[in-house]
């Protein structure tokens, strides 16, 4: 259902970033890293501990990283405080955009840390407790993602050089990212020559585990154009839960996906040909060829095809995660995306830099349930 | 600790007790008759907690598949590659389960039928092709 005001456009701007090195850090917590990045992200905010009143606190997939624990070591106390079990960077951003517009919080930092690859979190285990699927051997997100891209494939006719271009191509994103931890070229020969992981998936469909913090500080309008970078407001914002779960028919498609975007299109008035820099939290490259057609970039079944005519690479008209995203870049759980959309907004993205975008929409979702969505911009009336 | 079997889960426990008597069952829900698979505790459709389980037709359709080549936990690897369905049975839910070892090559819209193995002495309900 869409919102008839867009009530949050313009009026709430993402003014500092902060993250660590993304790889291997043995020895420190998620909580650590979530602290060494929010540091980061005060100081690119030109603000300090004592400007925050708020903080949002996401928590790793394993459970770390909460608000008491984070909180603790940042040494805080503050108006509006929330641990959040949802990654991808959308939800806690949302949170933190609706304490800012009622008034509960003027500034508020996001944080998020994870040491899994160090820790070595078993991804083998049933991801929402007792899992009847995991006696038929369907465990790790490849199983489910693999089952909707085959069905994908037979109904559509998608074919595996189709959807190789979106871990080809983010892997030649990747390449002009010094963050990346996947930076070896990889063409099209290699990655069909790849051994099917879980068929019809490969290796280089599915995200790295990587350790790492990312934060963020968030602030309101009139704050933002005090600071030293240019804001980078939040021009709409949608979710949309689809908790029947695997009681909803043919629930692997995630069709609930197509509500969040029929929210922020009627929500921000924009259109898919508006967007400038698109990002797509890909935990498995499925997620992105799933959220390109029920978006609207392409139609629904035309991902391959679409994908095909090279629009998502360098130099395309619509740059998708232009930093090599979970598949090339680094993992945690899609908040680096929201770090990249705001460099390329800012300017700041070095040799990857794209002309001038002003509008970026960050999509992501919570494996086979949720769904969010947020659109970015320089200029503060878009969306109004 | 396998962390991969619920057959000791009160919920989830009657489906392998009818496997191992050759029996696929599915919740039913008693109030508006809708039956629902995974396993619930109440009826999603009406609210209901009044369950049953009843037996469906051992038959159904390919939805997908996917073939493991890497085995994510120990007690997988002897099994490696092998074949994972979710199977639309003709009684409506959607089901997920093995193709059986050895079964021919599987396509989308295959029709297939279950089959009860006991694997290490487990009953599980795997599939093959019709």
């Amino acid at each position: 259902m869409a919102t008839p005001d867009n009530v949050v456009a313009g009026r709430t701007a993402i003014v500092g970033l902060g993250h660590t090195a993304q790889g291997e850090l043995p020895g420190r917590s998620a909580e650590e890293n979530a602290v060494d990045a929010a540091l980061l992200a005060l100081a690119d905010a030109g603000l300090t501990l004592d400007d925050l009143d708020g903080l949002v606190a996401c928590k790793s997939v394993q459970g770390q990283g909460n608000d008491v624990n984070v909180g603790a070591l940042l040494g805080v106390n503050l108006p509006y405080v929330q641990s959040l079990d949802y990654g991808t960077c959308n939800f806690s951003l949302h949170l933190a955009v609706m304490a800012i517009v009622s008034g509960m919080a003027g500034t508020v930092l996001l944080t998020y840390g994870a040491n899994a690859r160090s820790g070595k979190f078993d991804f083998g285990k049933p991801m929402y407790g007792a899992d009847m699927a995991s006696t038929a051997g369907l465990v790790h997100i490849a199983g489910r993602a693999g089952l909707a891209l085959q069905r994908h494939k037979a109904i559509y006719g998608t074919t595996d050089e189709q959807f190789g271009m979106l871990a080809v191509g983010q892997r030649e994103w990747a390449q002009k990212n010094p963050t990346a931890i996947f930076r070896t070229p990889m063409s099209m020969a290699d990655y069909l020559a790849e051994p099917y992981m879980v068929d019809p998936l490969r290796r280089s469909d599915v995200t790295m585990i990587s350790d790492g913090g990312v934060a963020l500080v968030v602030t309101t309008a009139e704050h933002a154009r005090q600071l030293p970078n240019p804001p980078v407001y939040i021009s709409g914002m949608a979710e949309y839960a689809g908790v029947r779960g695997e009681h909803n028919p043919e629930n692997l498609l995630r069709p609930w996906l197509r509500d969040s975007a029929a929210t922020i299109w009627a929500g921000t008035g924009l259109r898919p040909a508006d967007i400038d820099a698109l990002y797509i939290q890909d935990p498995t490259a499925v997620w992105s060829l799933q959220m390109l057609e029920y978006y609207g970039f392409c139609g629904i079944g035309e991902g391959g095809p679409f994908l095909a005519e090279g629009h998502t690479l360098p130099g395309g008209s619509l740059p998708l995660n232009t930093h090599g995203g979970q598949l090339s870049e680094s993992y945690t759980w899609g908040w680096m995306h929201v770090i990249e959309a705001v460099r390329q907004l800012r300017g700041q993205a070095g040799e990857r830099q794209l002309d001038a975008p002003e509008i970026g929409m960050y999509c992501s979702s919570h494996g086979f349930v949720k769904a969010a969505v947020s659109v970015l911009s320089t200029n503060q009336s878009v969306g109004q | 600790m396998t962390g991969l079997s619920p057959t000791d889960d009160p919920l989830t426990g009657p489906f392998f007790e009818a496997a191992a008597q050759g029996r696929l069952v599915v919740q039913r829900c008693n109030s508006c008759k809708a039956l629902r698979w995974p396993p619930l505790s109440g009826c999603p459709e009406c609210r209901s907690r009044d369950t049953a389980w009843v037996d469906v037709a051992p038959t159904g359709t390919v939805w997908s598949f996917v073939v493991y080549h890497r085995a994510f936990a120990a007690e997988l690897r002897a099994h490696i590659p092998y074949t994972v369905l979710m199977v639309e049975l003709d009684d409506g839910p959607y089901l997920v389960g093995r193709l059986m070892d050895g079964a021919a090559p599987v396509t989308v819209g295959a029709r297939v039928v279950a089959a009860f193995v006991d694997a290490n002495g487990v009953a599980s309900v795997q599939w093959k092709i019709a």
